[in-house]
């Protein structure tokens, strides 16, 4: 009950953000404009629809989840609204599980309105549901749970624009996970060495991305089924644990 | 009677990572507070009166020493469930209405529906939040007003210990005063409220017992009545003569006389009788007898000024 109500709180708190809602109203229009720049690629343009409306859901969401993130417990720390909250009988896991959770309400409303928008125009434009981007989507929203746990954890201890520029670059790095899988086999030891640290200390976001198989039916994944919940419980575990780190150091901090 | 709040040579020190040095911002504080008193916790900007309800509050850990809240450690629970704290500057979630400010803060102490509801129009009501105000949003509300919900906050849960940290400071007079009527209706429904304020009036009013602190230190805590005792009596006396007043004056080494009526400003107590004895030989009459009383104000600057204050 109480880690629902401080959630609920922060979803209210984080929806009268003028920056995130001006985000989602720009990705929205960017998503209901997609089939005017199908002219750029006439025989291609369902993949170039496709390929725009998950982009620019893949973008916002990345902007909305790392504001967010790095924001919801610097935010209570800096307004000392946590002071009433914790001088409750509130855990302190209670409060940080609350605001990871008000935190990822905030996306999956952000993400799912973003994917309404874009299966809508999909629908009008292709004349049928494509129920499989769906998977895109859904993929979007469990990269961003990862994220978003890595940026609570960096906010129990470093400050938010420190925050942005880790959760920031390590996305980008995580996304490189091919590349850092390939130097597995270096010749070198020590780029084998750091390659290895990179590729499994950092989350693998890169695995998440599976627009080049929704847009290009050619590209073969064995079980698409077994790929997504692998990549599910994968974005869970590493959250959980990211969690439970995150609530060990706030468990000792100091507000 | 149980203690409330029972701190043992309690300490908070800060490292200055610029000066290297230990800043103490509390300083093996030993204090007690009983349960149902109103206790005055007073001491200048940055003696360490935040620092020692934060500390009771597990929002920040001590670096030595111990406390018990309400018979529990530092940080529990359970204890916390009976506790209620207002900070210096009412903070809250200025979206949100006074009405869904008081229900998140109801359900933060899982208290279920439908006694949810009657708690929080209970508490507003008792705080004479105007009923207009309840379902708007904070960002609205005025200085006066965000006391009063913070207040109605801090009762949303029938606490038994109350920490107020100056509730009264920056409010206009009438709200002032309202707020201090509220706080003392507090104490007479047998709460413990362990008050942080620099409105002395107020504290010497409303407050039970004190307690002094000094840059982190405990300088003297006891009885407002007994702190703020003088040491000297008044004598008012009239239809003496010359010749009493002379005695008088003798016995007190002052004696004023004027319009038939004779005063002596300041007796030592232990010659009270010795000048009454005399008064009532020379068939005079004794007007009045009245110790002397410091304000608290006066008690807390000397105490602060033997401290070595600046």
């Amino acid at each position: 009950m109480v880690t629902l109500a401080i959630a609920k709180q922060t979803l209210e708190d984080m929806l009268r953000r003028k920056i995130l809602l001006i985000l989602l109203i720009v990705a929205v229009a960017m998503i209901a404009l997609g089939p005017s720049v199908g002219f750029l690629s006439p025989r291609e343009s369902s993949a170039v629809l496709r390929s725009l409306g998950l982009a620019v859901i893949l973008l916002a969401g990345l902007l909305i989840t790392v504001l967010t993130g790095i924001q919801v417990i610097p935010t209570e720390i800096e307004r000392r609204t946590v002071y009433t909250v914790l001088s409750k009988p509130v855990q302190r896991y209670e409060f940080v599980l609350g605001k990871f959770l008000g935190g990822l309400f905030t996306v999956f409303v952000m993400i799912a309105s973003m994917g309404i928008v874009f299966i809508g125009v999909l629908r009008y434009q292709e004349g049928r549901f494509a129920t499989e981007m769906i998977q895109g989507v859904m993929m979007t929203f469990f990269q961003m749970t990862l994220l978003g746990a890595l940026a609570i954890f960096f906010s129990t201890f470093a400050t938010p624009v420190v925050n942005f520029f880790l959760s920031f670059g390590l996305f980008i790095v995580g996304n490189m996970s091919a590349v850092t899988e390939s130097l597995l086999n270096n010749k070198n030891v020590a780029t084998r060495l750091i390659a290895g640290a990179v590729h499994y200390a950092i989350p693998n976001f890169g695995n998440f991305n599976i627009q080049n198989k929704l847009i290009h039916p050619q590209v073969v994944i064995k079980d698409m089924n077994v790929f997504i919940m692998q990549n599910i419980a994968y974005a869970l575990i590493y959250s959980a644990v990211l969690l439970l780190l995150a609530i060990i150091v706030f468990d000792r901090r100091e507000v | 009677m149980a203690a409330a709040v029972s701190i043992q040579g309690l300490t908070k020190t800060y490292l200055d990572v610029w000066s290297k040095t230990e800043i103490r911002a509390v300083d093996n504080l030993t204090l007690e507070v009983e349960e149902g008193e109103i206790f005055g916790f007073l001491g200048r900007n940055g003696a360490g009166k935040t620092t020692t309800i934060k500390m009771l509050l597990g929002l920040i850990f001590p670096t030595l020493g111990t406390a018990t809240v309400l018979g529990k450690p530092i940080g529990d629970t359970d204890a916390k469930a009976q506790v209620s704290y207002l900070p210096e500057e009412a903070y809250f979630y200025e979206g949100m209405t006074g009405w869904d400010t008081m229900d998140f803060y109801a359900r933060l102490f899982r208290i279920p529906e439908p006694k949810r509801s009657e708690r929080i129009r209970q508490c507003l009501k008792d705080v004479f939040l105007d009923e207009s105000a309840w379902r708007r949003p904070i960002r609205g509300y005025s200085k006066g007003m965000r006391q009063r919900i913070g207040i109605a906050q801090a009762l949303i849960n029938d606490p038994k210990l109350l920490f107020l940290d100056e509730p009264t400071s920056g409010l206009d007079p009438i709200a002032h005063a309202e707020l201090r009527e509220i706080i003392v209706n507090v104490g007479r429904q047998g709460k413990t409220v362990f008050l942080s304020s620099h409105q002395l009036p107020d504290v010497e009013l409303t407050c039970s017992r004190v307690a002094i602190i000094h840059r982190g230190k405990l300088l003297t805590s006891g009885k407002t009545q007994e702190l703020t005792a003088g040491d000297k009596v008044e004598i008012t006396f009239s239809g003496g003569d010359a010749a009493l007043a002379e005695k008088v004056k003798a016995v007190a080494g002052t004696c004023e006389a004027k319009n038939g009526t004779c005063r002596v400003p300041a007796v030592d107590p232990q010659k009270v009788n010795d000048i009454v004895d005399l008064i009532r030989g020379a068939k005079a009459s004794v007007v009045s007898v009245v110790p002397h009383r410091r304000t608290l104000e006066e008690v807390f600057v000397d105490t602060v000024m033997k401290a070595g204050a600046n």
